[in-house]
């Protein structure tokens, strides 16, 4: 009971950690794309330590602020659930579709907290956050389609254990599709131009973000680093596959080798999709609609159904 | 006197008698004990399904029979306790006894469906189930109840077609012996032997099937009276109706596969890892998913986004029976009974705000979660099962439904499921920010929370969404003993397929322990200071209540601009327009035929004779 306590709170630590890091490296790859020196890498930390040591928070009432705990409350929940390594938790219940669900589903308090302020700019966010997470969902489904009626099993963790004597997932042709698809979903996922109508910064004053600031802002930082942590790392695990490493003697030394390895896959599905978001200029939603439901749709059935076969 | 009676006909004589007796609160109490007493004893008879009761009345020339077993049982459990917090409910809502007396009479057809052991029982409850439901909402708006009542009539019929077909060959009205004579029938054909129907009546029974059940289901494309019919009613009775009197096709499509589903698979064949005719009937439920999720997402009446939205979520049932294997089955049924519980509760919500308000479209409403509380409290829980987040019952069997569907590698199925699911997720959080969140129109200031009997319905329903989302074990060892054998493993918490585990008791530890860490960071942090409505970022401008800051109308715009396309096209104006037609030969036919001419008329006279001659008579 206390080794699993030590072990969740482990987890948590660890992906808050990595993701301010991951947020870190996207401003200053970004600003190196621009030919400017950017930020230090630990500046999203420093940004949120301000958000939340503000003296004067306002709130729009009881939603407002539960919605935002909901919202951070749900990452965690996530995080828990995608196998680290050899580190899991629950990673024996860490089923493709639930946590396909439960990655989205912080969404669903930073939508109720954001409307509860009555802001029209949350508004249209919202409008936009949804019809983008309708966009998304149908190359995203067929993409979870390919993978489990490739491997015959949901379970995560034991996809990752696939990979390690039949190769990565990318190397079979129908999951290379659906790996193609759902790269180019998580960038959406993330929040990066081109897909990232829903913040609109410059556009919609930020969107569902508008009306947040001081502690609130600053949890929703934390919970932005924790999925971007987790997104990526579910990434790794059922696409590149994943790391269980098992070559050292001691298992201090193992999990240490494990982590390492994810954390190279993890950054580099996080600089794929920086470099992507550093050149393309934002789509109108109906564009971004339009464009998953043809193209990554088409990939990604066309790896379902070959999967299937 | 037997349980089974009294649970089929209670609600019956207690409707007749609130009718009948229309004493302001002595008709409620008689009308919610015949609601109950179902209720009670569906309860009473659950140790009795192992070795099932069968209960016989003679009226006339048929033989009424009823029986129950596992797999009427459950729908049983879903009619009466969905029924029971309907008709609660019904106490504040009802305008008169006449909505009594229909909405129980409805309740007695429904339940006499789930319950009949021979086709023709079925046939008449069934009946008496559409009759009851056309006359409520015959009541609020004569155009909807009409196309309501055609397209019934339209299903009915089919079903009667088939039955006549059955009886004609097999000579029998009776479940066991036409489940056994179709199951020699499918072996006979299959080793090329004589057989009493030939393919292309099995064929015919089969489709006329598909119309009647699927007219119920809301089925597309014979969906168009559902939004009409569940909007433009008693919203506590469409509780029932969305909740219940739907199921009555989904369990028309069991006993599809019960009768003859060896049969048909036979004869059709295979089409991949399912059955022929069952990918047809899961592909329509696809389609229906995905084509009422988009229009629930469109509209702009609270009651027609609901109505709409409970088709979508029948297409998830069909999509599980249609897929066909054992699992699949189950987890439609899973899900028969999540979509009773959760668009059970919606319905009593939007009762609720109908009531309270008076309004019904997104337009007049906004802010109303202050004024509201409680009612917004039961929508929250509504609005998390429906759109499927753990833990909530809604996810458990979505989950089981996903599942079932994909390991059976059907990826274009997959993918529609997939797709179903975030349009979930899109309507609903349009009902929230419409309804419960933004600016409060000033006319609303004065509204009160839910009523009692209201609150008590509401609670039950949202006590059950809780609790079987936690323990979805409870339901899967129902599901298991109607199929006498373990298909889905795990224990109360854990769902265990073989190929996927779902633990719903972790999900809810991490979740509690997730939302107290983030509850600890947030009141570490400084004092909040509540702030107006109006006290907002409107690009830095000074904003008054004058303003409207909450978008109301044609809020998924851009949606609509994207669908264009496929928004011309519309099965409610093909439906019309053959409508018209029909009235236009009628009328074609009664100014020729008809033309008060005597002479034609002796020509007619003429001709017959003319036939008759040459026939040889």
């Amino acid at each position: 009971m206390i080794e699993i306590a030590l072990k969740a709170l482990f987890i948590l630590i660890y992906a808050t950690f990595v993701g301010f890091m991951f947020m870190g490296i996207i401003r200053i790859v970004t600003a190196r794309i621009h030919r400017r020196v950017g930020p230090p890498i630990y500046q999203p930390i420093l940004d949120t330590i301000k958000l939340l040591s503000k003296k004067s928070n306002i709130t729009h009432g009881l939603i407002y602020d539960f919605g935002v705990i909901y919202a951070l409350g749900a990452t965690i929940l996530a995080i828990m659930f995608i196998p680290l390594g050899n580190i899991g938790v629950l990673r024996a219940y860490g089923d493709l579709v639930l946590i396909t669900f439960l990655l989205e589903i912080p969404m669903l308090g930073i939508m109720f907290a954001a409307m509860s302020s009555g802001n029209p700019y949350a508004g249209i966010g919202a409008q936009r956050a949804l019809l983008t997470l309708l966009a998304i969902q149908v190359p995203l489904g067929f993409a979870i389609v390919a993978l489990a009626e490739y491997y015959g099993t949901f379970s995560t963790y034991e996809i990752v254990m696939a990979q390690q004597s039949m190769g990565w997932s990318i190397t079979a042709l129908p999951l290379l599709f659906a790996a193609i698809a759902y790269d180019l979903v998580l960038q959406a996922m993330f929040g990066k131009e081109p897909f990232d109508i829903m913040i609109a910064p410059g556009e919609i004053s930020l969107g569902p973000m508008v009306e947040f600031g001081g502690k609130h802002m600053g949890i929703l930082q934390i919970q932005h680093a924790i999925a971007l942590f987790g997104e990526t790392l579910f990434f790794s695990n059922i696409f590149l596959g994943g790391a269980a490493i098992t070559i050292f003697g001691s298992s201090i030394l193992n999990t240490i080798a494990t982590l390492v390895v994810l954390l190279i896959k993890q950054t580099a599905v996080l600089l794929v999709a920086t470099f992507m978001g550093a050149i393309f200029p934002r789509f109108t939603i109906d564009q971004a609609a339009r464009f998953y439901w043809k193209w990554p749709t088409i990939i990604a059935a066309l790896g379902a159904i070959l999967a299937s076969l | 006197m037997n349980e089974l009676a009294i649970i089929i006909f209670a609600p019956l004589l207690a409707g007749a008698l609130a009718w009948l007796i229309e004493v302001k609160g002595i008709r409620e109490l008689i009308g919610v004990t015949g609601a109950a007493l179902p209720l009670g004893f569906s309860l009473l008879l659950y140790q009795k399904t192992t070795e099932g009761i069968n209960l016989a009345l003679n009226i006339g020339v048929f033989n009424l029979t009823f029986a129950l077993n596992h797999l009427n049982w459950f729908f049983i459990g879903i009619g009466t306790l969905v029924g029971f917090a309907s008709i609660l409910a019904l106490v504040s809502t009802a305008k008169d006894s006449y909505e009594w007396l229909f909405a129980l009479m409805s309740l007695t057809g429904v339940l006499g469906v789930f319950l009949a052991n021979d086709m023709m029982t079925f046939f008449i409850f069934w009946e008496i189930m559409t009759f009851a439901s056309f006359m409520m909402v015959l009541r609020y708006n004569r155009s909807a109840s009409l196309k309501y009542f055609l397209l019934s009539v339209f299903g009915a019929y089919a079903m009667l077609i088939a039955l006549g077909i059955i009886y004609a060959k097999l000579g029998t009205f009776d479940f066991g012996t036409i489940q056994q004579a179709m199951y020699q029938e499918a072996y006979a054909s299959a080793f090329g032997a004589e057989t009493l129907l030939s393919k292309n009546e099995s064929a015919l029974i089969y489709l006329l099937f598909l119309i009647a059940f699927g007219v119920k289901a809301g089925m597309f494309p014979l969906h168009v009276w559902a939004p009409d019919a569940y909007g433009e009613t008693n919203q506590s009775y469409t509780a029932m109706f969305s909740g219940v009197l739907s199921k009555a096709g989904v369990y028309g499509f069991i006993l599809l596969y019960v009768l003859m589903g060896t049969r048909l698979a036979l004869e059709f064949g295979a089409f991949r890892s399912t059955t022929k005719f069952g990918y047809i009937i899961a592909f329509l439920g696809g389609l229906t998913i995905i084509v009422g999720g988009l229009l629930a997402a469109l509209q702009e009446d609270i009651r027609k986004l609901f109505a709409y939205s409970s088709i979508s979520q029948l297409g998830y049932i069909l999509v599980g029976i249609g897929v066909g294997t054992a699992l699949s089955i189950q987890a439609a049924m899973f899900h028969a009974l999540s979509h009773a519980l959760f668009k059970g509760l919606f319905f009593l919500i939007v009762a609720t705000i109908v009531y309270r308000t008076g309004k019904t479209t997104f337009a007049d409403m906004g802010g109303l979660a202050e004024k509201m509380p409680f009612t917004f409290a039961m929508a929250f829980i509504a609005i998390l099962s429906l759109a499927g987040i753990p833990p909530l019952v809604g996810f458990a069997s979505k989950w089981v439904l996903f599942e079932a569907v994909i390991s059976q590698n059907l990826p274009i199925l997959g993918g529609m499921v997939f797709f179903g699911s975030a349009i979930g997720f899109v309507y609903l959080i349009r009902f929230v920010y419409a309804v419960w969140f933004g600016q409060r129109p000033t006319d609303l200031d004065e509204t009160k929370d839910a009523p009692l009997p209201m609150a008590i319905a509401m609670v039950i329903l949202a006590l059950f969404n809780v609790i079987l989302g936690i323990a979805p074990g409870l339901v899967a060892k129902e599901l298991n003993k109607i199929f006498g054998k373990e298909v889905i493993g795990g224990d109360l918490f854990i769902l265990d397929l073989g190929f996927g585990k779902y633990n719903a008791l972790a999900v809810t530890i991490y979740l509690v322990v997730g939302i107290i860490i983030a509850g600890i960071i947030y009141f570490l942090g400084a004092k909040v200071r509540k702030v107006p409505v109006t006290d907002t970022y409107q690009s830095a401008n000074p904003v008054t209540m004058e303003y409207n800051l909450t978008i109301r109308r044609n809020f998924f715009l851009p949606l609509k601009e994207t669908l264009a396309f496929w928004l011309r096209i519309s099965f409610d104006r093909l439906y019309r327009t053959i409508g018209t037609w029909v009235e236009d030969l009628a009328e074609v036919m009664r100014t020729y035929i008809y033309n008060g001419n005597t002479q034609s008329y002796a020509w007619y006279l003429a001709i017959l004779l003319l036939i008759l001659a040459l026939w040889g008579v």
